[in-house]
């Protein structure tokens, strides 16, 4: 028995323990404490009935581990082709949601699926359309990366339009894409003069979508709530009361008063629940998972023989981790407020699916070079393996 | 590499940053976010549901939720001056108010408390209404509001009854642990409605401020129930019964009025004596027609006859040799009212003198070899079985079975007389009904509808228990010996001549506790009438009268022909067509029917019409005589209802609204129909309606 279990896992699990290990951490830790955080919002919209969002939630992690589990059977070489394509998709739905996307948190982010009733976040799908795409365009580029014409232009053609599309309803996601390109081309070799051109172009799009988007004025309000030393906003304070009463060891799963309090605690502020309910221990642990989980990525593209596995390893360890660090920032009050949800720990569907898929890709990535592939057949698996 | 090493190296500079500032607020700011944190004080608290309505049959209220008020003060709130200077007002406005405490006293307790800072003084056990709180919030502290004077008003939802104490016990109440009577309680699942939740904020002393952020789980208000009660027969009868009570300073009474057809209880009255400082008050106790299981006596007989009637060629010309009055059954005597007995008379005399020996020798006579026949007989009619209606707690009914060990050769002639057994008047009232129904047992009904804000929710049909208790010639019978019992018999002191009642009286010796019969009685008529069309049935019972008069044709049987009297009076569809002079006549006189002498011949002279008046009375009726008008007195009385009949609408109101009596009218033209009878007692209030046409 056990060692059918063990043959299974060998067979069909592959690449980084590790990674594998930190993934399903946080998927419980997550099922836990969203279960905990929505008491409010399941009063709210059910009822009372809290269980409702523990199955939903329940449901979508096993999802993400699902999408995770097919993303990491393909070769990441695939990924490169359609990336591409991903990409043209993202911006036109990117467009689409500006005209006519739903409305939640006063912010036109979400497009909603016919039929199955989901709603989709398209920034998410962007975000990681385009730094597969980065990954692609750079290692392709790698032997005359120097060279301004022939290969930045594209490239910050390409990241300008994305990142501009997404200001226009989401600044933090588009800052934060942003960042993550900028690393990624760092990474990516590419000298460090033509960054700073980056950063003008990144500033220019900012400004353009700060003037014809919607969300220009909570930009500078959220900014000025932050800067102000004297008065602590009412979310961070809440979030501070938070911090504060869950000392040492947390005042246990489920024990949570802040949630009451605290807008979105299932989401944007649930490392302050984290904080809350299992104390600086369960904080430090969560920090310590996405750091070990950035690492092992690192490891990862040391490891690969190929540009683009490294790259590809990197940017998407790097665009997941740098926003668990914000999230984790915001709560703490470092930043100012973003409304960036924490990747694999706070509820919300298409996330939650992205970050699955990304972790997948990482995984197929340190695997190395694919022997079998998911869409192949058994036959060619055996000789190269002898 | 060095360029992601750098990346990487960046990203832990962060991580750390996050730990440090993770430090900083629960190391160095701690304190300050737990104080606060402190002071939020939360709560999920229940918001209670509004518990339903209860009404009468034309949805007039029986029973509502209304607020009331608890009264607290905070002491540490006022500062010194203003509690210094008003104290001894506000405590003195206090006493006087609640007269529960001296104004010492309040003050005493009230100087305590502030000087030992306890936040929270009840100041009375008795609760005040919205008026009296705004009253209350003007006074000295008190008008300084919550936060400056530190009132506290705790609103407490308290039930509230319109009718007082009538019929109290039906309608019930339920305590504080969920446990109650009447309808309150049975229908506590309808009424109670569901709790909400939400969450709370603590602010100073004990009040609770809704955070309303969204999360709160609605109450659902609770459903309302409408019964059957129908609120003027109700008063008649609970007054008839308490008259009756006072004068024969009774140990208590019951009357149920039941509609035959729908098996509706129209009216349910039970009175105990009360002894308080020694003043007698009659009260709403004990629910004695549901729960109170008793040996009916003689109002039993009925059943017995039905079984006589059905099982054997028995025939109410038959006679029975009743004897010199005592009958020995092995060692018991039955005895029977009558110094010296009844001697030889009749089946149907035996029943209508309610005689003990003739009674229990036709029934010993047939079923005496075989009593198991005369018990099946019992138990199918249901008499054994409790009506399981909709209120809670019925008195279990007893009737013993031969295989018994306590059945003796004496326990078939008593038990055909109405002992050895035991029924609640409710049960007794439902076989009475069965009679006037026709033979149809119905289970009587207390709550017809479920609503909510007057809107049906739930209609509830009457169930029949039995369709045909006996055959149709008994039927017949029973019903001709129900009748002669007030024509001829035990009760023709109650004899109408305007409707028939059909009944049975019952005068049962109470049993001492250990065995053996009291000089105590329990008196009892139930029936049901107008006795060739029934409409109502009514029992009533009265437990231990004082006084020679003990029998229940001298004491329970006049109540029921109070009450009677005053449905006949009350319900208009159960009058015979009235006799021809009463009438004003038809077709001749078009205007001059009835009315004020005064005008009536002002108008004939003015038309040349010969009239002749043989009255002073100032109101008038019409009367054709050979070839002239002659003028009818129509005496009108401030006591009794008066004749409006042809009268103008306007004159009608004039003389019905100084009578005390609230009109109704319907249709066009003169007055052709009245719904209280000319004569009837005036009820003051009450409303009459009159036809037009």
């Amino acid at each position: 028995m056990v060692d059918t279990i063990k043959g299974w896992i060998e067979n069909n699990i592959k690449g980084d323990p590790i990674i594998w290990f930190i993934a399903i951490s946080l998927s419980i830790l997550s099922i836990l404490v969203v279960y905990s955080a929505t008491g409010t919002l399941a009063y709210k919209s059910y009822g009372g009935n809290t269980e409702y969002f523990l199955f939903k939630q329940t449901f979508l992690v096993l999802l993400s581990l699902i999408a995770m589990w097919v993303a990491h059977r393909i070769d990441y070489k695939y990924y490169a082709k359609i990336s591409r394509v991903a990409l043209i998709v993202a911006a036109l739905l990117l467009l689409y949601t500006w005209f006519s996307g739903v409305n939640l948190n006063e912010a036109t982010r979400w497009i909603e699926i016919p039929l199955i009733n989901q709603q989709f976040q398209p920034s998410d799908f962007a975000t990681f359309a385009l730094v597969i795409n980065l990954a692609s365009m750079l290692a392709k580029r790698q032997q005359n990366i120097a060279d301004f014409k022939e290969s930045l232009i594209p490239i910050l053609i390409w990241c300008g339009v994305i990142v501009g599309l997404i200001a226009l309803s989401n600044f933090s996601s588009a800052a934060l894409l942003f960042l993550t390109c900028m690393l990624l081309l760092f990474i990516g070799r590419v000298p460090v003069k033509y960054l700073f051109m980056l950063i003008v172009v990144g500033v220019l799009a900012g400004i353009i979508a700060f003037k014809i988007g919607e969300r220009g004025e909570t930009v500078v309000n959220r900014f000025e709530n932050w800067l102000n030393p004297t008065e602590v906003s009412f979310q961070a304070r809440q979030s501070y009361i938070a911090i504060a009463t869950g000392g040492i060891a947390g005042k246990g799963p489920g024990q949570s008063d802040q949630r009451n309090f605290l807008p979105h605690p299932y989401s944007d502020f649930i490392y302050a629940i984290i904080l809350e309910e299992y104390g600086l221990i369960g904080g430090i642990l969560v920090v310590f998972l996405y750091l070990a989980l950035l690492y092992r990525g690192m490891v990862t593209t040391a490891k690969s023989e190929r540009p683009f596995g490294g790259l590809l390893s990197a940017g998407l360890s790097f665009a997941l981790v740098l926003q668990a660090m914000v999230n984790m920032g915001v709560a703490v009050g470092l930043g100012p407020i973003t409304g960036l949800p924490l990747p694999f720990l706070s509820m919300g569907g298409t996330s939650l699916l992205f970050t699955g898929i990304s972790l997948g890709i990482v995984l197929s990535v340190s695997r190395g070079e694919h022997t079998e592939n998911l869409f192949r057949t058994k036959k060619k698996k055996a000789p190269q393996l002898a | 590499m060095l360029r992601a090493r750098l990346a990487f190296l960046c990203v832990m500079l962060f991580a750390g940053a996050i730990m440090a500032k993770i430090f900083h607020i629960q190391v160095m700011e701690g304190e300050k976010w737990r104080k606060i944190s402190d002071e939020i004080g939360l709560q999920y608290r229940t918001i209670k549901a509004t518990r339903g309505n209860i009404y009468s049959d034309n949805r007039s209220l029986l029973a509502t939720s209304l607020p009331f008020y608890k009264v607290a003060l905070d002491p540490t709130i006022a500062d010194g001056d203003l509690f210094n200077q008003n104290i001894d007002s506000l405590t003195y406005l206090l006493s006087k108010h609640f007269k529960t405490h001296s104004q010492q006293y309040l003050k005493r307790k009230i100087v305590n408390a502030r000087k030992n800072k306890r936040k929270y003084v009840v100041l009375s056990g008795k609760k005040i209404n919205y008026r009296e709180k705004k009253e209350m919030a003007t006074w000295p502290i008190f008008r300084e509001g919550r936060l400056g004077g530190g009132v506290i008003f705790e609103k407490v939802d308290k039930r509230f009854r319109p009718f007082a104490g009538l019929g109290l016990r039906t309608i019930g109440y339920l305590n504080e642990d969920n446990y109650g009577a009447g309808l309150e309680y049975s229908f506590n699942d309808k009424l109670a409605g569901k709790n909400g939740k939400a969450l709370f904020q603590k602010i100073a002393g004990r009040e609770w401020k809704p955070l309303h952020n969204g999360s709160e789980v609605r109450p659902e208000e609770g459903l309302d129930i409408e019964t059957t009660i129908d609120i003027n027969l109700q008063d008649v009868a609970n007054a008839a019964l308490l008259y009756s009570l006072q004068n024969l300073s009774a140990d208590y009474g019951s009357v149920v009025v039941m509609e035959v057809g729908t098996g509706e209880i129209k009216a349910i009255s039970n009175l105990t004596r009360y002894e308080k400082n020694g003043k007698v008050d009659y009260r709403e106790i004990y629910n004695y027609a549901v729960q109170g299981v008793t040996e009916p006596g003689s109002t039993f007989k009925l059943a017995s006859f039905i079984a006589l009637l059905e099982d054997a060629n028995t025939h109410l010309s038959d006679s029975v040799d009743t004897g010199n009055g005592k009958f020995k059954y092995h060692d018991r005597v039955m005895p029977d009212d009558k110094f010296g007995g009844y001697g030889k008379i009749t089946v149907r005399e035996v029943f209508e003198k309610s005689s003990n020996i003739g009674t229990s020798k036709l029934v010993n006579n047939h079923f005496g070899a075989n009593p198991q026949r005369f018990i099946d007989y019992l138990y199918s009619f249901g008499l054994n079985r409790p009506l399981d209606f909709q209120l809670v707690g019925e008195g279990l009914p007893y009737i013993k079975n031969p295989s018994d060990k306590s059945w003796s050769g004496t326990t078939l002639p008593w038990m055909s007389i109405g002992h050895e057994l035991l029924q609640t008047p409710l049960q007794t009232l439902t076989f009475y009904n069965a009679i006037a129904n026709d033979g149809k047992m119905i289970q009587p009904i207390l709550v017809k509808r479920i609503s909510k804000a007057g809107e049906n929710i739930k209609s509830v049909e009457s169930v029949v228990l039995n369709k045909k208790i006996c055959g149709k010639s008994t039927l017949i019978k029973v019903r001709e010996l129900l009748e002669g019992v007030v024509e001829r018999g035990t009760a023709r002191n109650i004899r109408d001549s305007h409707y028939k009642i059909a009944g049975k009286t019952g005068t049962a010796k109470k049993v001492k506790k250990g065995g053996g019969y009291k000089r105590e009685y329990y008196t009892s008529f139930c029936g049901y009438f107008p006795a060739d069309k029934p409409k109502y049935s009514c029992i009533v019972v009265i437990d231990n009268p004082k006084g020679y008069r003990q029998y229940g044709s001298d004491v329970a049987a006049p109540v029921f022909k109070e009450i009677a009297d005053k449905i006949y009076s009350l319900d208009i569809a159960m009058h015979d067509p009235l006799p021809e002079n009463v009438e004003p006549e038809k077709g001749i006189f078009p205007v001059i029917q009835a009315g004020l002498q005064e005008d009536l011949k002002m108008i004939c002279n003015e038309l040349g019409i010969a009239n002749h008046s043989y009255t002073e009375e100032e109101w008038v009726r019409a009367q054709r005589s050979t070839n002239f008008v002659k003028w009818r007195a129509n005496k009108v009385s401030p006591e009794v209802v008066p004749n409006v009949k042809g009268m103008t609408l306007r004159d009608a109101i004039y003389i019905l609204e100084n009578n005390g009596l609230r009109v109704r009218h319907e249709g066009v033209g003169r007055v052709k129909e009245q719904s209280y009878l000319p004569g009837v007692k005036a009820i003051k209030g009450s409303t009459i309606t009159l036809k037009l046409g």
